[in-house]
């Protein structure tokens, strides 16, 4: 991309654009600039530094989170309302039922398609009945 | 000196470009047009079927389904009219379905790429061809997407795959000096049990923070800079605003695919070395027989070519391709020229195997 940018102002400035000589400067510098990051960010040293950097983040937020979640669970409890935990285990048994209602819908979709073919294939089979002779009508 | 009315004029501009630039910056595009129908739902995964414009009888026989990867939205692929997959695809005569998974709550931190591709990738397959009334298909998989795909392939070989097109697939862990998110997430560095017990599931915020990291000056400076060179351009502007309404828009990935990314792909390399055990059943990819299209983008930071081109020589399907397109992870497929290089090959490949 960098690349792509620096090309394009070398283009701008044949064309005579008065800012292009500050653009190629800019853009070359963005590109090496652009390269020394993608190198940097490409080592060990600092996959390291990222990694005690949020280590550090997670063990300093870490009692103070559990610290929260339990003082919100007594909460809700006193209140008697449901927890984030009842909520979970209410949406996976959903999931869970979605799916079997899925798999019935699949099979009876079946089902349909087969009595659908079978009642075809049945009526191409046999010419219709004849209509049933009217009953005479009772004096 | 400066007059002070070619000042004032010099401000007043200045002052526009900044308002048309924080308007960019701030404002969200309009994107996903193409109509579509929305067929089928499994908690929070949706199935969609475009809607065809182009009479049964001239449509191509195959159904095609397109699976996005977890971490994103997968209207990248319908970005906007005149610059979409999708509408491109509709268009020539494909009965096109869409998979996206939608975001995971805390309720599916648990989600593993066991249950995507046995218990929801299955169900939405079978709906697809019952719609479709065809028991052969044609699968897309880009990026995650096509992990997901490529699994579903090896563990479901007889269910009536016969295309199978992975885009940017990070299937091959093992160049690790090349694979820059290898390094970041080396056990030596990074805690993933401790970080999925603190977040439940990886937040989207954090996953495309890892990808703009890869190269910061380009993803923090310069995408805004090309945006400030060329507000005067509207084309150019639309198509920045498109996709960075899609950049922008963050989904999280469920804990428990991410440990698995992490932990069986990126650490063990298991799926290549036919190591990976999901659900019991261990993916053999020699098992995938469907005819296999497999697109590098050359310059790709996310998923390095290394990482597509092996697969090739682990199937078993007799008609397989490798192409390579220049351009980054993205860019292959909703870039400026996508529509000329990428998707045409794709869809002269898929349209002669899809009769």
């Amino acid at each position: 991309m960098a690349d792509k940018h620096a090309a394009k102002s070398k283009g701008k400035e044949k064309d005579g654009d008065p800012a292009a000589a500050f653009r190629t400067v800019r853009d070359t510098y963005l590109d090496a600039w652009s390269k020394t990051m993608v190198d940097a960010v490409n080592t060990e040293a600092y996959a390291k530094a990222t990694g005690i950097m949020l280590d550090t983040y997670l063990s300093a937020s870490a009692p103070f989170r559990e610290n929260l979640e339990k003082v919100m669970v007594q909460a809700l409890q006193q209140l008697s309302m449901p927890s984030r935990a009842d909520f979970v285990s209410l949406a996976e048994r959903l999931t869970n039922v979605e799916m079997k209602l899925d798999d019935l819908d699949a099979k009876l979709d079946h089902i349909e398609k087969l009595v659908t073919k079978r009642a075809s294939a049945a009526r191409r089979r046999k010419p219709a009945p004849a209509a049933p002779p009217v009953p005479e009508e009772a004096s | 000196m400066a007059e002070p009315a070619v000042v004032t004029d010099q401000f007043m501009a200045l002052a526009e470009r900044l308002t048309s630039f924080s308007k960019a910056v701030t404002t969200k595009a309009p994107i996903a047009q193409t109509p579509k129908q929305l067929v089928w739902t499994l908690n929070k995964a949706k199935l969609y079927r475009y809607v065809p414009v182009v009479p049964r009888e001239k449509r191509h026989r195959v159904p095609l389904l397109l699976v996005f990867a977890l971490m994103n939205r997968p209207y990248v692929l319908d970005l906007r009219p005149g610059h979409s997959f999708v509408e491109f695809m509709v268009q020539q005569g494909y009965d096109l379905y869409l998979l996206d998974w939608g975001s995971p709550g805390p309720e599916d931190k648990h989600l593993k790429f066991d249950d995507y591709t046995l218990e929801y990738m299955p169900r939405a397959i079978r709906k697809m061809k019952a719609i479709a009334e065809s028991e052969d298909f044609s699968m897309l998989g880009w990026c995650i997407g096509a992990i997901l795909a490529t699994v579903y392939s090896a563990l479901r070989p007889e269910n009536g795959l016969r295309n199978l097109i992975l885009l940017t697939a990070p299937l091959d862990f093992s160049h690790k000096q090349d694979i820059t998110f290898a390094k970041w997430v080396d056990e030596r560095f990074f805690d993933v049990d401790k970080v999925l017990a603190a977040v439940g599931n990886m937040p989207g915020e954090m996953i495309d923070y890892g990808a703009r990291a890869l190269k910061p000056v380009d993803n923090y400076v310069l995408n805004y800079l090309k945006l400030w060179d060329n507000l005067s351009n509207p084309q150019v502007v639309e198509a920045w605003k498109a996709m960075n309404t899609w950049v922008t828009d963050n989904v999280p990935l469920a804990g428990g695919a991410f440990r698995q990314l992490v932990v069986d792909l990126y650490r063990n390399d298991r799926l290549m070395r036919g190591e990976w055990i999901v659900r019991g059943e261990r993916v053999n990819l020699s098992r995938i027989r469907a005819n296999l299209l497999t697109v590098i983008a050359e310059a790709d930071h996310i998923t390095p070519p290394c990482q597509s081109e092996s697969i090739l020589s682990k199937v078993s399907s007799k008609d397989k391709e490798l192409f390579r397109v220049s351009g980054g992870h993205i860019g292959i497929m909703a870039g400026s020229g996508a529509h000329r290089v990428t998707w045409p090959h794709i869809e002269n490949w898929l349209g002669k195997r899809s009769q």
